[in-house]
């Protein structure tokens, strides 16, 4: 693999080089957060690509939170297209890029059926990322055995090093994009700096999370279906007030409802798909007042059920990326790590 | 690319009175449909949503199906009282695996249905007798609140002339002139009722949540193992093509894995019959 070296003043020019690719969407230390907007040219200049990741996710790019899927203009279904333009997201970081993998894995890599929306959405997306080089007390890609950097999943990752970046390039496009900036290739030197780098912000997340360590060792899809029925874990859970702020903040939870409406002129019929959440009294309710999932602590759980137990069980990976948005946003003060951690596998007596 | 999202057209060719509260809908296809008994579509009215149903009709019948439909709520309110006969609605699926109808050859098929759930076990019925020689004996039980809630009475004689083939009913509320069996649905699960070979069979049930719950428990107390149950469980579904996650058991999407499953696969898992 080539890595690049970028000077400090020719950032400008990959932005630059970007925004010719499309429309591009940047990450962006606003006060005490990181927000995700168009760039701004005039701050080009100016612009310091953030250490962490970004207060929102970037999943509605990719899963809108309404899409049209279908249209019935006269008597017949019409098939629509969409054709989403070239955009560019810059700043992503690790636990970003890794969750856009675990989305690709249901609307894109299903033998079954593949969503066409998603997958030309997800075509038309260019995807930069970047190292991270600090760590937020919610962060825990690293109980998930990820790092604060990836080394696939996007076109160009970034790693900031003395007096600029290493530029790293995953797919063909990526590789377009540096030949275009004709940068020398970089030395040993600052490659070795980029690992020390990596490392320093890896041990920092470790030293961190370091009393979840044991409990995160063990099998998580075990941890919520054998203690399914443990009390001391999912109490923690009882100061859940079902908003739905974690999983719509959630880079991975992907739960939708289709949704039929006729447009105001009362012509049209229209479908759409929107962003939907476990976490909802209605998610599971049924015509004749049955609901499976009534009981606000049985949505708590299946939240977690689903992310550590039956996506695993199917994709054989946590629908989940350690980046710790939920327990920032927790309207009930609920950390997922102190969840998992306390939850108890029965042991059941035998014999 | 194909739009998984989006239905084919379906006109409305008839529209049958089963009883005061279900009605069977006719459709005509313009391009064949495949479908295995069991597995459910998702029916549109226009503007209105989806709502997901089993097909009643014969699995053969590629340009024509028949849903069954007990009112309950927004759609299947409207399709009671709105829609006409000539209306274009639209039509995804089908979704889901569809009975296991090669595993039971050479046994005795047990069928228990209660109200509209004789409704997807009309078209098992059929997809059956199509090939009869197949299986041993063939028992077929049905349970309603009254003689009025009865779906598919006029097809009731044709198939007790069926060979190796039995029906027997029970009704909650019968009219003073009924000889048959009275109470819910479980009554029928005796062992001397239902005649069957019970180590050499399989059992299919499609009913309201809290029927299957206590058709298992009789099954279970006359004999029968987890692994010869076949329950169609209900779930809240939107998507159908196990992507939108609601409708699950377990590890299990009912969309994708059933909506029939085995009662082994499911019984270990949460609120299997919540
Ligand atoms: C696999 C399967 C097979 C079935 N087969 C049959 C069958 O053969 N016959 C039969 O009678 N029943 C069958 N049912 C049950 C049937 O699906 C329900 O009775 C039906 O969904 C009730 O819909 P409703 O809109 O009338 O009821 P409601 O209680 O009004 O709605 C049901 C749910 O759909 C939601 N909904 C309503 N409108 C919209 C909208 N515009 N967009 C999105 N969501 C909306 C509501 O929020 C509600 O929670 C089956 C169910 C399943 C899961
Ligand atoms: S954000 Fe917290 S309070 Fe809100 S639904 Fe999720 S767990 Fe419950
Ligand atoms: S209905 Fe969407 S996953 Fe089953």
């Amino acid at each position: 693999m080539n890595i690049f070296f970028l000077p400090e003043s020719k950032l400008r020019n990959l932005i630059e080089t970007l925004m010719g690719r499309g429309r591009l969407f940047w990450t962006r230390q606003k006060e005490k957060s990181i927000t995700i907007e168009e760039v701004d040219e005039e701050y080009i200049g100016d612009y310091k690509i953030p250490d962490l990741r970004s207060y929102d996710t970037f999943k509605n790019f990719i899963l809108p939170l309404r899409s049209k899927v279908a249209e019935y203009p006269d008597e017949k279904w019409e098939d629509i297209e969409e054709t989403p333009e070239k955009t560019v997201l810059f700043g992503l970081k690790a636990c970003d890029v890794i969750g856009i993998g675990l989305l690709d894995k249901v609307f894109l890599d299903d033998p079954d059926y593949i969503d066409p929306f998603y997958k030309k959405r997800r075509e038309s997306l260019i995807l930069i990322s970047s190292d991270c080089s600090s760590v937020k007390e919610s962060c825990f890609c690293d109980l998930l055995g990820n790092t604060p950097y990836v080394s696939s999943g996007f076109d160009i990752n970034i790693s900031p090093v003395s007096e600029g970046y290493l530029l790293e390039a995953g797919t063909d496009i990526g590789n377009e994009i540096l030949k275009e900036l004709s940068l020398s290739k970089a030395d040993k030197k600052l490659i070795k700096e980029r690992d020390n780098s990596r490392e320093k912000v890896a041990k920092n997340l470790k030293k961190q999370n370091t009393k979840y360590e044991k409990p995160f060792a063990k099998d998580l899809s075990d941890i919520v279906k054998e203690g399914y029925e443990s009390s001391e874990g999912w109490a923690l859970g009882s100061t859940c007030v079902s908003c739905g702020a974690c999983t719509n903040i959630c880079p991975v939870c992907y739960c939708f409802t289709l949704f039929d409406r006729v447009d105001t002129e009362g012509k049209k019929s229209k479908r759409f798909m929107v962003w939907d959440s476990c976490q909802y009294k209605g998610f599971s309710q049924m015509s004749g007042g049955m609901n499976p999932r009534f009981p606000m602590m049985e949505r708590f759980k299946n939240r977690y059920y689903h992310k550590f137990f039956r996506f695993h069980d199917r994709y054989s990976e946590y629908k989940c990326t350690g980046c710790g948005r939920c327990i920032d946003n927790c309207l009930g003060g609920i950390d997922m790590r102190e969840v998992l951690a306390n939850i108890k596998i029965l042991e059941t007596i035998s014999g | 690319m194909d739009n998984i999202y989006y239905p084919r057209d379906a006109v409305l060719t008839d529209i049958k009175e089963e009883t005061p509260t279900i009605k069977t809908f006719c459709f005509k296809l313009d391009e064949p449909l495949f479908f295995k008994a069991g597995q459910f579509m998702q029916l549109t009215i226009p503007g209105l949503g989806e709502a997901p149903f089993t097909p009643s009709s014969h699995p053969g019948k590629l340009t024509e199906m028949e849903i069954t439909i007990l009112r309950t709520g927004r759609v299947t309110d409207a399709l009671h009282y709105e829609v006409k006969v000539g209306d274009h609605l639209g039509l995804r699926g089908p979704f889901g695996k569809g009975y296991p109808l090669d595993k039971f050859k050479g046994k005795d098929v047990l069928i228990v249905g209660g109200g509209v759930g004789l409704a997807p076990l009309r078209s098992l019925i059929y997809a059956i007798f199509d090939r009869i020689d197949d299986f041993k004996k063939i028992s077929i039980c049905y349970g309603a609140k009254t003689p009025e809630d009865q779906c598919f009475t006029d097809e009731f004689k044709e198939w007790e002339k069926k060979p190796h083939t039995s029906l027997h009913l029970t009704l909650d509320r019968p009219h003073p002139d009924w000889e048959g069996t009275v109470g819910l649905v479980p009554c029928l699960l005796e062992k001397d009722i239902i005649g069957v070979d019970i180590k050499n069979s399989y059992v299919v049930s499609c009913g309201p949540q809290i029927m299957l719950k206590f058709v298992t428990y009789k099954l279970l107390e006359v004999g029968f193992k987890p692994e010869q149950i076949y329950l169609s469980m209900n779930r809240r579904m939107s998507c159908g093509l196990g992507k939108c996650a609601r409708c699950n058991i377990g590890p299990y999407y009912l969309c994708k894995d059933g909506p029939d499953m085995c009662y082994a696969d499911i019984m270990d898992y949460p609120n299997v019959f919540e």
